[in-house]
């Protein structure tokens, strides 16, 4: 599983992916709960996904910075990780904190990514200097995809209410690996010397929008259908135009799309 | 918030010791990743966590089912280990068939001269350009080890979580988030591959344990903390 994945310059600032990404995550969260609290509805529940989009895409960039080193367990690996610590402080932030809990999550989530980095480094001696800014990016992006996943399903922030339409249905599964498939394929999909960095986060936004769509299968028994349809439509045009998108990027950085048609009879 | 009393400590120690268990039981079970897909290398053909996180979560649900009848911890532990023993050994058998009738290759270590188990030589097996291909009788038996404390150490961490806050679908998603960390943390302490007990790689195994101890505290006291709602 060692691959020395290479991986090209950033262009675009890690810190500021790292503010989009929580900002648009916590504000995703947010918005929806309030929005479908005034109106008593849940169409707003979209809005979540599309905050955890913005937290998939600042994960997708934490992976490649990370991955670019060649941590030898594979790309998957790392995705799974940042899952499993945000899933506990998520639900730690929730449990306690109410309203605030979020937020409180998070910061949790990416002290405990900030924890591992430097277990990695001190104990395991792994010796990569960007480990424990990066786990503490993933963590934080892990944190933001559960809860607003979470709320793309229950419509609101309640830990109670969370509970049972998350947790209670069986959807904290659905949540827990398509969160992590969205973070982790985008990098493990585009690795390689030729990487580029748009390349991976395009891939990012597309992968997030089918989290965000299984998020909205999962809300048509929660929210009502409304919603959740409303949620699967703008996820599936969020699909549709990032994979185009995608699609035009891996063309412009292959070495050639050539068509060649069919061996001829007899060719090989 | 649940609150921190003596029964909370213990169920925080049950918490670690599965964590423990996690981190040295992957470093017992044969992972070869990418280059073992290839049959280039000996072990199972993916990731550790794919391995780790299969078994463990057979070892959840069989620990569940025990815990539906009974409240014994050591029948609900036992029946994760066999759970999560018989997930790891179809995956390396099942492998191996791949490896036997599919590729052409005989299971051998490229790590010892001699199977410590069988005493069969192994060098001459070997194919020119790898290290080893297949998983040979002594990486076997440390795979199934290696289910045996991973079954053992998730299902210890469902039993303590479930005690706390009793909703299965918390507790079980908690125990993976553990079992997950505790396994990447010994991944990258093995560097992603490794064929058993008796590669030289398994003696950086007090390292894991260290960071594993560590980690698996500080994340299981928030973990304890999390109620199940009213």
């Amino acid at each position: 599983m060692s691959v020395a994945a290479g991986g090209g310059e950033s262009k675009i600032d890690k810190t500021k992916l790292t503010m989009y990404g929580l900002g648009g995550g916590i504000l995703g969260i947010y918005l929806a709960h309030v929005l479908n609290m005034i109106t008593g509805t849940g169409y707003f529940s979209f809005l979540a996904g599309l905050g955890a989009i913005a937290a998939i895409v600042m994960g997708a960039d934490a992976v490649r910075r990370v991955c670019a080193y060649g941590i030898g367990t594979g790309v998957p690996s790392i995705g799974m990780m940042a899952m499993g610590m945000g899933l506990v402080a998520a639900m730690f932030g929730l449990a306690v904190a109410g309203v605030a809990g979020p937020i409180i999550g998070i910061a949790i989530a990416m002290g405990f990514g900030y924890f591992v980095g430097m277990l990695a480094n001190k104990i395991i001696k792994m010796n990569i200097p960007v480990m424990e800014e990066v786990l503490m990016s993933l963590g934080g992006a892990g944190a933001v995809v559960i809860i607003a996943l979470s709320v793309v399903i229950s419509g609101q922030i309640g830990y109670q209410d969370m509970l049972n339409d998350v947790v209670f249905t069986g959807f904290i599964a659905i949540v827990f690996i398509a969160g992590a498939l969205a973070i982790l394929q985008p990098f493990n999909a585009n690795l390689g010397p030729d990487e580029t960095q748009d390349r991976t986060l395009v891939h990012a936004i597309s992968t997030g929008g089918l989290a965000m769509f299984a998020a909205g299968i999962g809300s048509l028994i929660t929210v009502g259908v409304g919603g959740a349809v409303l949620t699967m439509l703008i996820a599936a045009a969020i699909w549709l135009k990032a994979f185009l998108w995608y699609f035009k990027l891996v063309k412009r950085d292959s070495a050639g799309v050539v068509g060649t048609g069919l061996l001829a009879e007899g060719g090989l | 918030m649940s609150t921190f009393d003596a029964s909370t400590l213990i169920y925080v120690i049950q918490i670690v010791i599965g964590g423990l268990l996690v981190g040295i039981g992957v470093h017992f079970v044969p992972v070869g990743g990418a280059p073992a897909a290839m049959a280039q290398a000996t072990g199972v053909g993916t990731g550790t966590v794919q391995l780790a996180t299969g078994s463990g979560l057979t070892g959840l649900i069989s620990a569940g089912l025990m815990m539906s009848v009974t409240d014994n911890i050591l029948l609900i532990v036992l029946s994760g280990a066999v759970g999560a023993m018989i997930m790891m050994d179809v995956t390396m058998i099942v492998g191996n068939w791949v490896y036997i009738y599919g590729i052409g290759v005989p299971p051998v270590a490229a790590k010892v001269d001699y199977d410590p188990i069988t005493k069969d030589p192994q060098p001459p097996y070997i194919s020119p350009g790898t290290v080893g291909h297949g998983v040979p009788t002594v990486s076997y038996v440390s795979g199934t080890i290696g289910g045996l404390l991973g079954g053992a150490g998730g299902s210890l961490i469902y039993y303590a979580l479930m005690n706390i806050n009793g909703v299965s679908g918390l507790s079980a998603f908690f125990a993976i988030g553990i079992f997950v960390v505790n396994a990447v943390i010994a991944s990258y302490n093995i560097q992603g591959t490794i064929e058993g007990f008796h590669d030289p790689k398994f003696k950086r195994i007090p390292r894991a344990i260290q960071a594993c101890f560590i980690a698996t505290l500080i994340i299981g006291i928030f973990a304890v903390l999390i109620h199940g709602g009213a």
